[in-house]
């Protein structure tokens, strides 16, 4: 469960990204963020992630107050959530595997496990056959489906996506949008945060709209 | 526990393909590391022979006193009840010039000399230990033997030794010196390594840390990349150290035994090279702690 309460964003420039914002992501939901550019998507998914803090109010993940947590609880906190990034955030000096392998590494499972999950991981994005590879020979496409095996390689309950659709053509779009409501078919929380119609439609879950860091619907 | 080492046994993996990956780079690192370390390790290393050397030497304080050689036994016996009452005096021995002459005989290249003399040349004369080693009371000592009757000259023929306490004193305070500040240098020289480490692996950093790694697990295959970096850097000094001395070792040898010593230089002992090994491996450590805590410091993603 993800709980916004009043919660405030404001950057040390006086710019509040977010203007108290209140709302609950239950346990196994699916939910949609979308609004405009610079409407204060990216910093609610943030929030959410621990990526940053509230200035004011609270963000619960599991009823946990991320604000409170040190950085050693934060960090065991983001291994439990499947993150997601709009510009992806692979490693080019890592292959594929290597890649999706980063968040085991950190958890420390052991090589044996780490080949399974991987592997696992890769057969439900598509991309076991291309594991040797760089990551900079794979199309937007498929970066954004590794972004996607390595969010769920360490089987989070939670994921996090910001705009996973952004830049796809509409099949690889398709493809994406059924892969996330795949994962929450068998009980993970989703929170994405889009604004391609098409692909929202196709998902066909609760939408939250922002405009200039408010709830508007 | 299982996963505690499963994670130090993929930072210590990592670490060792980070150096093998830029040999060169590693090796020059290695050797700027090593030679600082080289430097105050040579120096004490020639600080420790300096010191066995001087320590061979008696620096107690010793007088002699030489009479006239009109001085008679009877006077010198006389001489010596004197010599024993004063206050600074701990011990007297009495050397008859018929001793002193026999002691000569016994030294090489001496007695056939010794023979061509008609008259046996040497005084009688007073081995004196004093009770002080103070320069002062010592300087009074001297004053008040040289009033006595009879007493021709006085040698205290161990100042130069003290002058070489003193000097062996003064170059381990250098040494230390140099050791610390060469330690500072060597912290630095492994943070900039490791600083540069981190700038090429920035990307992963921050990865890492989004997804949830700690601190702890950022650091530590830089941890390990220092500790080895100081370790291989420590093996260099040392080695560097012992093919001096074996390089060297022959002709200072050569040239001690032509002055009737039969000083060798010492190369470092197994446990002092491994306390040079271990230190360096430490400093190293530190370094790259130093460097990793100050990067994650200013890059905090909170």
């Amino acid at each position: 469960m993800i709980s916004f309460s009043n919660t405030v964003k404001r950057y040390p420039n006086g710019f509040e990204a977010l203007k108290g914002i209140s709302l609950t992501i239950e346990e196994g939901e699916i939910v949609a963020v979308t609004g405009h550019s610079g409407a204060g998507k990216s910093t609610l998914l943030r929030l959410a992630a621990g990526i940053e803090l509230a200035s004011q109010g609270s963000v619960l993940v599991n009823n946990q107050n991320v604000s409170q947590l040190k950085e050693a609880g934060l960090a065991v906190m983001r291994r439990r959530l499947g993150l997601v990034f709009q510009d992806h955030k692979l490693l080019f000096d890592r292959n594929v595997f290597e890649n999706v392998a980063l968040p085991l590494s950190i958890a420390a499972f052991s090589r044996v496990e780490t080949g399974k999950r991987v592997r696992a991981a890769l057969d439900k994005v598509g991309l076991l056959s291309r594991e040797k590879v760089d990551p900079i020979t794979l199309s937007g496409g498929e970066q954004q489906r590794l972004c996607i095996a390595r969010a769920i390689v360490n089987r989070p309950a939670t994921l996090i996506a910001d705009e996973p659709t952004g830049n796809l053509d509409h099949d690889y779009a398709e493809t994406i949008i059924d892969l996330f409501k795949s994962f929450n078919q068998v009980g993970v929380t989703v929170l994405l945060a889009s604004h391609d119609e098409i692909g929202l439609a196709r998902l066909n879950c609760r939408r939250i709209t922002l405009a200039q860091g408010k709830l508007t619907g | 526990m299982k996963g505690w080492l499963i994670s130090h046994g993929h930072a210590c993996a990592r670490a060792i393909r980070r150096l093998l990956a830029h040999p060169t780079v590693t090796m020059l690192s290695v050797l700027v590391i090593g030679i600082a370390i080289t430097l105050p390790l040579g120096l004490y290393v020639a600080f420790a022979n300096v010191s066995a050397a001087a320590s061979r030497v008696n620096t107690e304080p010793n007088v002699n006193v030489y009479l006239t050689l009109n001085a008679t036994e009877t006077e010198a016996r006389e001489l010596e009840r004197k010599l024993k009452s004063l206050g600074s005096v701990a011990h007297v021995t009495f050397i008859s010039r018929e001793a002193a002459l026999g002691e000569m005989r016994r030294i090489a290249n001496m007695a056939e000399l010794l023979a061509s003399l008609e008259t046996n040349p040497l005084p009688h004369a007073f081995s004196i230990r004093p009770n002080t080693s103070e320069p002062a009371a010592l300087g009074a000592l001297r004053k008040e033997i040289s009033a006595l009757p009879k007493v021709e000259n006085i040698a205290m023929d161990f100042e130069w030794a003290q002058k070489l306490k003193r000097f062996a004193t003064f170059a381990e305070r250098i040494v230390l010196l140099l050791g610390v500040l060469l330690a500072v240098a060597v912290v630095f020289v492994t943070g900039n390594t490791i600083r540069l480490q981190i700038l090429t692996q920035k990307d992963e950093i921050e990865v890492s840390q989004l997804i949830g790694a700690t601190r702890r697990f950022i650091r530590r295959p830089f941890l390990y990349f220092g500790t080895f970096q100081g370790l291989l850097a420590g093996l260099v000094a040392v080695l560097a150290v012992m093919s001096f001395v074996w390089w060297a070792g022959a002709e200072v040898h050569a040239l001690t035994a032509s002055y009737g010593s039969d000083f060798a230089l010492q190369a470092p002992t197994l446990l002092q090279s491994l306390s040079v090994v271990l230190v360096s491996a430490l400093l190293g450590w530190f370094g790259a702690f130093l460097s990793v805590w100050m990067y994650l410091r200013r890059v905090s993603s909170r």
